[in-house]
């Protein structure tokens, strides 16, 4: 018996539980199987063979009722895969839809019983997409109501990429972008390294046509994380992704002193020989970016990589030295 | 150490998902065509003679092939996943199951059924119809009772990857071929709108290595990566060779703060920034790099990703490879791991996964 299935699909059976007696009256569609040349043959259970036997049944006769969605759960429960049951299961909640006094309440019960799969299955393809076929059919969805599922997913994984993704297109469906800053800072405090909370912070700012002051804000902001923990890709992809679209390229003196503060004055070196100690070969990437822009300023550009190459990040010396064959071929690092 | 030392071990692992399976694997009933798929193109891989020892299963794969009939036109057909979802009448085959099902048939080279131009058109239909009219993106299969799109699934860079691949295995090759089925046009628009800005391709601007080697691999067999800037490849090739994890230099400062960094990691691949590495990222980003570079493996280090498979997702015990050190070994993982080896041998096809011997026969 599944637990969640206590909504009112019925309005004579309230709370009516899975009972396998309610399909007495359906013959079985029998799955094929003991081929002589069968691959990857299952040995099912009995359980199995009886669920998806009236299922298969069900969904030949195209049965919309509360039973057949009573069943589609069951099924999902087994198989989550099981593409087709759940595109069966769309179509008979619009059909209850027609009917129904209350479509929100039919509606918002169907995404609780999703919250309940959702929570089994984090990983299931089908559950984010059918939640925003829901949604979209939905009289009055409410961002609100989807708090929950998402902190939760996102308590349990906080890169999980679904989430993430779900997360954007409520974003854009509903636009409300008012929290997330704050919602990413909370993240970001919780793990600096989070690259999907980095990315939701720029899909944000650019969702948003945030003013200059915003952006330096943000330029601050960053950096205060940098200082934190200089060697984090994601901060520094961050500052530049916030030049790159807000300050059109453009890197102004204080952010390369800002940068340079982690580099122990090796692009100053007249020799490799003996390299300093850095802190970040972040720090050291952002600045050879930098200087490949201007060709007076192309030589510490190569210093820069070479000094990658050579300490700092020397698995790396493959993409070093390309960088620097771009430079000597008269191109911008990039 | 190399894969052969282990290769008897691989085998039994592989052909062991072939054979009966306990009840417990009933949720992955339904995924059977992507079993079947996984573990013949890896034992075709390792160089066993599968057609010899599979062609007595084909009666079966074919089982799998359902056409929908149309009232005033010709049926559009394509693959199931399990006879469980074999139910007449309703639509349940999808591009994925097409695609996993015309690999294997392709590996165990039934010409009979791959040159048959009347099924070939008619899969191409399938694939026609599953792509969105709105932007031009794919679902991976149609709703249960009409020819339409899948209401309720998601249409995001793999299914475009796999629609591309299943016309191409159905004989499109140039943009008109491809034309003749879809709107090219829109498709790779779709594609391009899913670049990020610090390369790579991805959802709502996050980069990931899965959905780039879809991209990629879709813009190729489309002969289409003429779209690209050439500034946007740079960046690509600069976020892939940044997706190998490395425990020297600077990296090592990492050891102590990020908790998604492990120093053994060394050598292998991750599918986004600040993750660990894992043997699938290190297929997806290869085949990436490869499809934009053909310095590929000069810019990325290659001896120590044999490594990072070979020492540490390598099961020397059960055979298979896991992705990481600490799980199970799995089929996928098994499949991509050896895969990306044989892509470092220049010997695979990344763009269709399968060995260049297979593939070749696509090219004469």
């Amino acid at each position: 018996m599944s637990p969640w299935i206590s909504c009112t699909l019925d309005k004579d059976k309230p709370d009516m539980p899975f009972n396998i007696e309610d399909y007495k009256d359906i013959e079985p569609l029998p799955i094929t199987t003991g081929l002589p040349d069968e691959l990857c043959e299952i040995m099912y259970t009995d359980n199995y063979k009886q669920i998806m036997g009236i299922a298969r049944a069900l969904v030949q006769k195209k049965e919309y009722s509360a039973r057949a969605l009573q069943l589609t759960s069951e099924v999902i429960g087994m198989a989550p895969a099981f593409y087709t049951i759940w595109n069966y299961r769309y179509d008979i909640v619009k059909w209850q839809m027609e009917t129904h006094s209350n479509v929100p309440e039919l509606l918002n019960n169907e995404l609780s019983w999703l919250d309940e799969i959702t929570l089994n299955n984090p990983k299931n393809y089908q559950i984010w997409s059918y939640r925003q076929s829901i949604l979209k059919i939905h009289p009055s969805p409410s961002f609100k109501l989807e708090l929950p599922i998402l902190q939760m997913m996102i308590d349990d994984d906080t890169k999980n990429y679904h989430v993430w993704s779900y997360r954007k297109w409520c974003l854009l469906l509903f636009q409300d972008f008012s929290n997330e800053l704050s919602y990413t800072d909370t993240l970001i405090q919780r793990d600096v390294y989070n690259n999907s909370a980095w990315a939701h912070r720029m899909f944000v700012l650019k969702s948003t046509a945030p003013s200059g002051n915003d952006i330096n804000d943000e330029i601050n902001y960053v950096k205060e994380k940098i200082e934190l923990v200089p060697q984090n890709i994601s901060v520094w992809t961050y500052l530049r992704g916030l030049y790159e679209y807000f300050r059109k390229d453009v890197y102004d003196e204080e952010i390369i002193k800002f940068a340079e503060t982690f580099t122990n004055n090796v692009f100053d070196l007249k020799t490799l020989e003996n390299l300093p100690p850095v802190e970040s070969s972040y720090a050291i990437e952002f600045l050879s970016f930098v200087y490949s822009k201007n060709e007076a300023t192309q030589y510490k550009s190569i210093t820069g990589y070479k000094a990658l190459s050579e300490k700092y990040d020397p698995v790396r010396v493959g993409l070093w030295d390309h960088k620097i064959k771009r430079i000597q071929q008269g191109n911008r690092a990039i | 150490m190399s894969l052969n030392n282990n290769r008897k071990k691989h085998i039994k692992f592989i052909e062991r998902h072939l054979a009966l399976l306990p009840g417990s694997h009933e949720a992955q009933d339904v995924n059977k065509m992507a079993i079947v798929f996984y573990a013949i193109e890896s034992l075709c891989a390792l160089e066993i003679d599968t057609k010899e020892i599979y062609t007595k299963n084909l009666g079966w794969i074919h089982k799998h092939y359902s056409k929908i009939s149309l009232e005033n036109d010709e049926p559009i057909a394509g693959f199931v996943g399990s006879l469980t979802m074999d139910i007449a009448g309703v639509n349940t085959i999808s591009l994925p199951n097409t695609l996993f099902a015309l690999l294997t048939l392709l590996i165990l080279d039934d010409r009979a059924f791959l040159t048959d131009s009347i099924e070939m058109g008619r899969i191409s239909s399938f694939v026609s119809a599953c792509q969105l009219e709105e932007n031009g993106s794919f679902m991976s299969a149609l709703n249960f009772d009409s020819i339409e799109a899948s209401s309720v699934d998601s249409n995001d860079l793999r299914f475009c990857y796999i629609a591309v691949t299943i016309l191409y295995l159905c004989g499109s090759r140039t943009i008109n071929d491809f034309s003749r089925y879809i709107d090219t046009e829109k498709l790779v628009e779709f594609i391009s709108s899913q670049k990020c800005n610090v390369g790579g391709f991805g959802q709502y601007g996050e980069p990931h290595a899965g959905y780039t080697s879809c991209a990629l691999s879709a813009l190729k067999l489309l002969d289409s990566l003429d779209r690209l800037s050439e500034e946007f490849i740079e960046k690509s090739i600069t976020w892939l060779v940044q997706r190998q994890v490395s425990n020297i230099g600077c990296s090592k400062f990492e050891n102590e703060n990020n908790a998604s960094y492990d120093e053994f990691d060394h050598g292998g691949f991750q599918g986004r920034e600040n993750k660990f590495a894992d043997t699938c990222y290190v297929f997806w980003c290869l085949n990436s790099l490869q499809i934009l570079t053909p310095d590929w493996q000069t810019l990325c280090n290659t001896s120590l990703v044999r490594d990072f498979l070979l020492n540490r997702t390598q099961n020397l015990v059960t055979g298979g490879f896991s992705k990481n050190d600490e799980d199970d070994p799995d089929l996928y993982h098994t499949c991509l791991g050896i895969a990306s080896l044989k892509l470092i041998d220049e010997s695979f096809n990344g763009v269709l996964c399968i060995p260049k011997n297979i593939s070749s026969s696509l090219e004469s």
